[in-house]
Order: C-alpha cells, then sequence, then structure tokens
C-alpha cells in the first residue's frame, strides 16, 4: 500500500500519544536523548533506526515499563507517570517479542489479558480471533504455533481494550514475507478504517517505507529527523534522475557538465544515474540529444528510505 | 475492582504448571515411602500381649500415686498417663502403636522445618521470575493495572497455593498413615504446653488435649512458618528475576538453617534468623529447641518480622523497578 493513499500527518488529527524530551541513562551511557515526536489518530508512524538505537528503550517509556530520566509521556492528554492506569485504558501494545505464554491455549492468553481490562473485553474475542486469522487454531497452546500466529495473537491481545494506540515493536521480525504482508495491511486497515493511531518500530527502511505515514528517525538514542514518509523521501529524491541511454558512456561524460553522473554500464546501453538540479534537466536532454546519445527513459527516481537514511546519519550504515 | 479477577488469572498459571502435579506426586511419594519403611520397623514389636502389658503399667503408677511418695509434677504426668491408658484400653488400641492421626501429628513436625518450606520455595520463586523470563511481564505491566495490584494478586494465589498444600499434605499423611495404623484415635489425649526453662522441661504449664486439637494446632502452626517462607521467597523472585537463583538461594537458607544450630549451637543470634524458628510445631509440643529462649510465640513473632519486611521490600522493588528484561 501506498502512502499518499492517506492523510497523512495533517494537523487536524488529533494528537493520541505525544514523547516529550524522552531522555534515559544507563549508568553513564545516555540510551535515549531528548526524543520528542507526536502520533496522531489515523495515521502508521514509524519508528526507524538501526538495532541498538534506542528503540525498545524508548518503547519501554512509552508504555511506563521504564521511568524515563527525563521528560514525559502524554496519552490522551494523561500524563503517563501520574494517571498511569487510565492513561494505559487507552493503549495496547506489543514489547520486544509477542511473548505470551505458551503453556496456555490462544483463548486462554486473550481471557487472561481480558480480565486485566474493563468488563466487556472478553465479548470481543470472537472478533478479533476472525481479525487475526486465528479462529481455528485457538484452542490450540500457544507453544504450537509459528512466530507468525503469535505476532498476530500478540495483535488481538494488543486489542482487546480497543485501543486508541497501537504500539508494536518490530511486527516484521521473524516473518516471512506473506506474514510480513498480512501485518501491514492488518496494520494500515486499523489506521485507515478504524482511525487507531498505530506506532510501529522497525529496523527495516522498505517496511516503514511502505507501511507508515510518518516516520522519526533515531540513531544512537537521538532522532534525527521526523516527517511524512514522502517529504524525507523529496529531499533525498529531487535531484535523482536515472537514465536509459546509448552510448552509456558518452552520456556520462555529456551529463557530468550538468552535475554528477556515473554509469556501470559496460556494453553500449545502460542506465546512466545523474543528480542533476531540477530546472537544470530540460538542457541536459537537448545536450544528450545534440551529442548523438540515443535516450530511451528517464525517471526521476525516488530515494528508498536508506538514502534517506544514510543521508540525515551522515553516511552510516543501517 | 477486578481483583478476584486477577487472582483467578494467578491461579490458571499456578494450576497449569507441571509444578503444581510435581509437588502432588512428592508429597503421595514421600509420604507413602514414609509410612511404608514406619511400618516395616514396627512389625517387630507387633503380636505382644499388649492389654495385659497396659494393664500391669496402670496399676504400677496407681500404686505410686497411693504411696504418695511422688513429687508434685510427677503426679500430674501419672494422673496424665492413666487417663491415656485409659482411653486406649475402652477403644481397643495399643496405646505404644501409631494411629492414622498420630501419624499425620508426626508429620507435621518433621515437614515444618524442611519439607513444606520447600514446597513453599517451589510455588514461590516462580511467581514473578517466571513472567520475566518468558517475557510475559511486559504484558502483564503494561494494562490498565497497577503494578502493586498485580503483585498482590500473585501473593493471594501464592498464599492459596501453600494453603492447599499443606492441607493436601495433612489429608495425604492421615490417610496413608490410617492404612497402615488404623483411621481411628481422633480423642486420644496427648500432652502440650511444655516449657523449657533452664536445663530442664518445667511441667507447670503442661495439660492434656485431645489430639484432634493438637493436631489442627500443629498444623496451623506448620501453615503458618509455610507462608512466612513463601513470603520470602517470593521476595528473591522479585530481586533475582530467574527460577532457579530464586530457588537456589532459598534452598541454600534452608540447609543452612537446618546445619547451623548443630554446628555452632552457641551462637544464640541466629535465633533472629528465620530458618532457625521454621519447626514451630516441634516448639509447640515441647521438644528441647536447639538454641535456648525459643518459644513458639518467640518464632512465630520472627517468622511474621521477616515475612513482613519481606513483602515490603518485594513490593517497593517490583512497583518502582524498571522492567528491562
Amino acid at each position: 500500500m501506498s502512502a499518499e493513499a492517506v492523510p497523512s500527518g495533517s494537523a487536524a488529527a488529533e494528537v493520541v500519544l505525544s514523547a516529550e524530551h524522552l531522555t534515559k541513562r544507563f549508568g553513564r551511557r545516555e540510551a535515549v536523548s531528548d526524543v520528542s515526536f507526536d502520533v496522531r489518530a489515523g495515521e502508521v508512524f514509524g519508528f526507524l533506526g538501526p538495532n541498538g538505537a534506542g528503540k525498545t528503550t524508548t518503547i519501554r517509556m512509552l508504555v511506563g515499563l521504564a521511568r524515563p530520566d527525563r521528560g514525559r509521556v502524554r496519552i490522551r492528554d494523561l500524563d503517563l507517570s501520574r494517571d498511569f492506569r487510565k492513561a494505559m485504558g487507552h493503549v495496547g501494545c506489543i514489547v520486544e517479542a509477542p511473548d505470551l505464554y505458551r503453556y496456555l491455549t490462544g483463548r486462554e492468553n486473550l481471557v487472561h489479558f481480558a480480565r486485566m481490562l474493563p468488563e466487556g473485553a472478553a465479548e470481543r474475542i470472537p472478533e478479533l480471533a476472525r481479525l487475526v486469522a486465528l479462529t481455528d487454531r485457538l484452542d490450540d497452546k500457544v507453544a504450537t504455533y509459528s512466530l507468525g500466529m503469535r505476532q498476530r495473537l500478540g495483535i488481538a491481545q494488543a486489542l482487546l481494550g480497543n485501543p486508541d494506540i497501537l504500539i508494536l515493536d518490530e511486527p516484521a521480525n521473524g516473518l516471512d514475507p506473506a506474514g510480513i504482508r498480512e501485518i501491514r495491511q492488518l496494520v494500515r486497515h486499523l489506521a485507515a478504517d478504524r482511525g487507531m493511531a498505530v506506532f510501529v518500530s522497525s529496523h527495516l527502511l522498505s517496511e516503514v517505507e511502505q507501511t507508515c505515514d510518518r516516520v522519526a528517525i533515531i540513531h544512537r538514542g537521538r532522532t534525527l529527523a521526523t516527517g511524512p514518509v514522502r517529504e524525507l523521501l523529496d529531499r533525498v529524491a529531487s535531484d535523482r534522475l536515472r537514465l536509459t541511454t546509448r552510448p552509456a558512456r558518452r552520456a556520462a561524460e555529456v551529463l557530468a557538465a550538468f552535475g554528477p553522473a556515473e554509469t556501470s554500464a559496460v556494453g553500449d546501453e545502460g542506465v546512466v544515474d545523474a543528480r542533476i538540479p531540477r530546472e537544470r534537466v530540460p538542457d541536459a536532454l537537448r545536450a544528450l540529444v545534440a551529442a548523438g546519445v540515443d535516450v530511451f527513459a528517464v525517471e526521476r527516481s525516488l530515494a528508498s528510505l536508506e538514502e534517506v537514511f544514510l543521508e540525515v546519519t551522515g553516511g552510516e550504515t543501517v | 475492582m477486578r481483583f478476584p479477577g486477577l487472582v483467578e488469572n494467578e491461579i490458571l498459571k499456578f494450576s497449569r504448571q507441571r509444578r503444581f502435579r510435581v509437588v502432588v506426586l512428592i508429597l503421595v511419594a514421600l509420604i507413602g515411602l514414609i509410612v511404608f519403611a514406619q511400618s516395616r520397623g514396627r512389625e517387630r514389636f507387633a503380636g505382644k500381649e499388649w492389654h495385659v502389658e497396659a494393664q500391669e503399667r496402670m496399676a504400677r503408677i496407681q500404686n505410686w500415686l497411693r504411696d504418695g511418695r511422688l513429687p508434685p509434677s510427677q503426679q500430674r504426668w501419672a494422673r496424665f498417663e492413666l487417663d491415656r491408658m485409659r482411653y486406649h484400653l475402652e477403644r481397643d488400641i495399643n496405646p505404644d502403636a501409631i494411629s492414622g492421626p498420630l501419624f499425620a501429628r508426626g508429620f507435621a513436625n518433621a515437614a515444618s522445618y524442611l519439607l513444606l518450606p520447600l514446597l513453599a520455595i517451589v510455588f514461590a520463586s516462580d511467581v514473578v521470575s517466571a513472567e520475566f523470563q518468558q517475557g510475559t511481564i511486559k504484558l502483564l505491566l503494561t494494562r490498565p493495572v497497577g503494578r502493586a495490584r498485580v503483585l498482590a494478586s500473585k501473593l493471594a494465589a501464592l498464599l492459596l497455593a501453600i494453603t492447599l498444600t499443606v492441607l493436601f499434605g495433612g489429608i495425604v499423611a492421615y490417610l496413608f498413615g490410617g492404612i497402615a495404623y488404623g483411621y481411628g484415635g481422633w480423642e486420644a489425649p496427648v500432652l502440650t504446653g511444655f516449657r523449657v526453662s533452664g536445663e530442664r522441661l518445667d511441667p507447670a504449664a503442661v495439660r492434656s488435649i485431645a489430639l484432634w486439637k493438637d493436631l489442627v494446632l500443629a498444623y496451623g502452626l506448620a501453615w503458618f512458618a509455610a507462608l512466612c517462607v513463601g513470603a520470602i521467597a517470593l521476595l528473591t523472585s522479585v530481586l533475582l528475576r530467574s527460577t532457579a537463583a530464586a530457588m537456589g538461594t532459598m534452598l541454600a537458607a534452608l540447609i543452612a538453617g537446618t546445619i547451623l544450630p548443630r554446628l555452632a549451637p552457641s551462637w544464640e543470634a541466629q535465633k533472629f534468623l528465620f530458618v532457625t524458628n521454621l519447626p514451630l510445631p516441634d516448639y509447640y509440643s515441647g521438644s528441647p529447641p536447639p538454641i535456648t529462649g525459643l518459644t513458639v510465640g518467640f518464632g512465630a513473632a520472627v517468622l511474621a518480622a521477616w515475612a513482613v519486611a519481606a513483602l515490603v521490600a518485594a513490593f517497593a522493588v517490583f512497583v518502582k523497578r524498571d522492567v528491562l528484561a
């Protein structure tokens, strides 16, 4: 599903969760430094960073498992540390892995967690089992479930309380491509059709790019950029061209006058990647034609989030 | 709000784990073995003319009493012994033989300082650490339920499990003991209320009560001691977050407690350790305590103080500490 299908980052949508200057120290090391962001109703918010960047520590603070040394978490205008019980009534979450009681059945797990919620949560079990496609296996022990099934049961558990915000930590971890697609569709459905705010952490750029409306990029405990996925892509994408030409080497030579250009083509025809400012593109194409180069295709290439990441982190790999 | 539901959750988890069945099995197997071994040893004494012997003994005691040569403290003894003989002769029970209820009484004494605390530890050391080890603590503590309430529900289920274990142990001891020694004898008089003053037993407060009352008291004390051990083990489970580490720590304490009074009987401060005070039923029935100054009341107070301190610490740590595992 593409990002533009959803009203992303519209200021009108209500802020459901906000992290305000969250800081967490372990001994001398600051694992999370001054992290702030808002998650709004109806959007999927991506929290992107390499392993060890401080994603899980941040999530632990969001759900009250760890206390921030500085800053605070607000959920629907409730201060989490002061109104823990009321605030958590709006939250469904999976932290790290979908750890459930393996010696209980799926249904028993759901009943167990429903008992910790206000009346009526248990009545939602059949509906949620259908939503995550577990109806057939609900009375089997969780120990017999595949990782994908446990992930889905974890999501059903998180939805028991009909939360305003769903927090998922690396939901794609360990899943096969079909499983990843299922989770992605479910997450999009919850945000788009039910108006839920969904917070998804990931170290997979492609995943965030395909699932999320807005994203915060975290690296070494700091947020490096926050904004709509489109905007971040455009920041890097605006001057990127990809041309299919013949002869490719000659094309690269001509384009070098307009900006950095290179080709990996060995033979005659091939792809040239160039970075040329938008207003100079027509001149560059005229120059190519004048030089007798055949142009088969010109694409303005969208950067992957990986490139965004490389740019904002100053070249460090994920 | 919803507290019974939380306790129900904890009971569900208790009952589904293998350890519950293991504990039941341990009790049945162990008590069965003890009964079997004991009844083997006793067969040698069987077949004697105990009626005759008992009547001769009664006559002897009556003579002593008539003579008036017995000091007052021994007269009490003598009268009790007469009562006891009479009770057994009337019911045609060998006074030197053990009975089902008497075996159960003996089991309370024997089990109070090692077996029952051990089983309490098996339950308690798992209660919090298992949630950490399974990772389920992250779900448990991100519900709209306060942490203190979560731990309180666990404590309630733990106390229930320990209570059931003590009850079950007593019932199995009575049933198995009954197979070997008969099920009667609930009303048999037993002596109780010994006090130790200095190096001697002080018989001033000794009185005779029915065996069933004695039995209820002994199991009540064993139960209380096991609950206190459970509370302390709960603290180790909260602190160490690993079942194996928590169980190991508590076992080491328990074993140290059985060795210490023998190796260092003159170190009086050990009477403030919780392990020294576990054999409450023993102290109550008047067997000389390993350390001078130990009584039922003192022991119960020391255990209660340990348990309360452990619970306060367990709640404080559980509510405050970050969950990072």
